[in-house]
C-alpha cells in the first residue's frame, strides 16, 4: 500500500525497513520528502514575491525580465520548476495506483501523465533558458 | 492492494491524508496552467495581455484559494515529515493537524486579504 499518511501507532517499522532495501518505492518515499522540504522554501518564497510582496498585475513582462536577468532568479525558478513537477507528478502516480484499477486503464492514464508532464517540463525549461538576457 | 486500502479509520489523520490529497491535486493543475501561461513570455504582448486576467476579481479569489490549498499542503507535508522523524508524535496527531489548520488560517487569511486590496479598496470590479 502507497500512502503519504504516516504509520499508525505501533507499527514504526514500515519507513525504516523500506529505506534500508532502497527499492524504487523507497527511494519515492523519501524523494516527496525531500522535494517536499525545499518546496517549503521555494513555492511559499515564490508565492510571496508574485502576489504579496508585489500584487500580481504587477509581476507583467518587464517584471519577469528585470527578475531574469540576475541568473540566480532564473536558477530559483527552474528548481522550482523541476522539484513541484515531479513532486506533483509523483503524487497523481500514488493516486492512480490507489484509484485506476484496472491494470490497461492504469497503464494509460500514467502514459498520459507522465507524456504530458514531460512536455511540460520541456516548456517549462525552454521558457527559462530561452528567455533574453536583457530586457527587450 | 483491496480497493479499501485508502480508506482507514484515522480520524484526523484521515482527514489530513484527504486534505493532502485534494490540495496537492489542485496545487498540481494549477502548475500545468500556470507552466502554459508562463510560456507566453515569448510573446511578450500576448503573455501581458493573459497575464492582466489574472488581476481581475474572480481570478484573484482563485489565487486566494491556491494560497490556502499551498499552505495547508505545505504544513500539512511538515506535519507528515516530522511525524516520520519522530514517532512518537503520532499520539498528538489531532493537535498536529490543528496546528497544520491553524497556521494554514493565520497566514491565508492575512494573505487572502493583501491579495484582494485591489477589490477591497474599490479599485476594481
Amino acid at each position: 500500500m502507497k500512502t503519504v499518511e504516516a504509520p499508525p501507532p505501533g507499527s514504526g517499522g514500515r519507513s525504516g525497513s523500506g529505506r534500508r532495501k532502497r527499492s524504487p518505492e523507497a527511494l519515492s518515499w523519501a524523494f516527496m520528502r525531500l522535494s517536499g522540504l525545499a518546496l517549503v522554501f521555494l513555492a511559499l518564497i515564490h508565492f510571496s514575491v508574485t502576489h504579496i510582496i508585489n500584487d500580481v498585475v504587477e509581476t507583467d513582462y518587464d517584471f519577469v525580465a528585470e527578475r531574469w536577468h540576475n541568473p540566480l532568479w532564473r536558477l530559483f525558478d527552474w528548481a522550482l520548476l523541476v522539484l513541484a513537477l515531479s513532486h506533483g507528478v509523483n503524487g497523481l502516480r500514488w493516486i492512480v495506483d490507489d484509484y485506476v484499477r484496472d491494470p490497461g486503464r492504469r497503464k494509460a492514464v500514467k502514459g498520459l501523465l507522465f507524456g504530458l508532464t514531460g512536455v511540460l517540463m520541456i516548456v517549462g525549461t525552454l521558457t527559462i533558458l530561452a528567455f533574453p538576457s536583457r530586457p527587450l | 492492494m483491496s480497493p479499501a486500502s485508502t480508506r482507514y479509520k484515522g480520524k484526523a489523520g484521515q482527514w489530513a491524508f484527504l486534505g493532502h490529497r485534494i490540495t496537492g491535486f489542485l496545487v498540481f493543475l494549477f502548475l500545468l496552467l500556470h507552466i502554459v501561461d508562463v510560456s507566453l513570455l515569448r510573446w511578450p504582448d500576448t503573455y501581458d495581455q493573459v497575464h492582466r486576467l489574472y488581476g481581475n476579481v474572480v481570478l484573484r479569489l482563485f489565487e486566494v484559494g491556491l494560497f490556502f490549498a499551498l499552505l495547508f499542503h505545505t504544513f500539512n507535508g511538515v506535519r507528515i515529515v516530522a511525524v516520520d522523524m519522530f514517532p512518537e508524535a503520532v499520539r498528538n496527531q489531532r493537535r498536529l493537524l490543528q496546528a497544520v489548520v491553524a497556521l494554514t488560517v493565520a497566514i491565508g487569511v492575512p494573505g487572502g486579504v493583501v491579495i484582494m486590496w485591489p477589490f477591497i479598496e474599490g479599485r476594481i470590479l
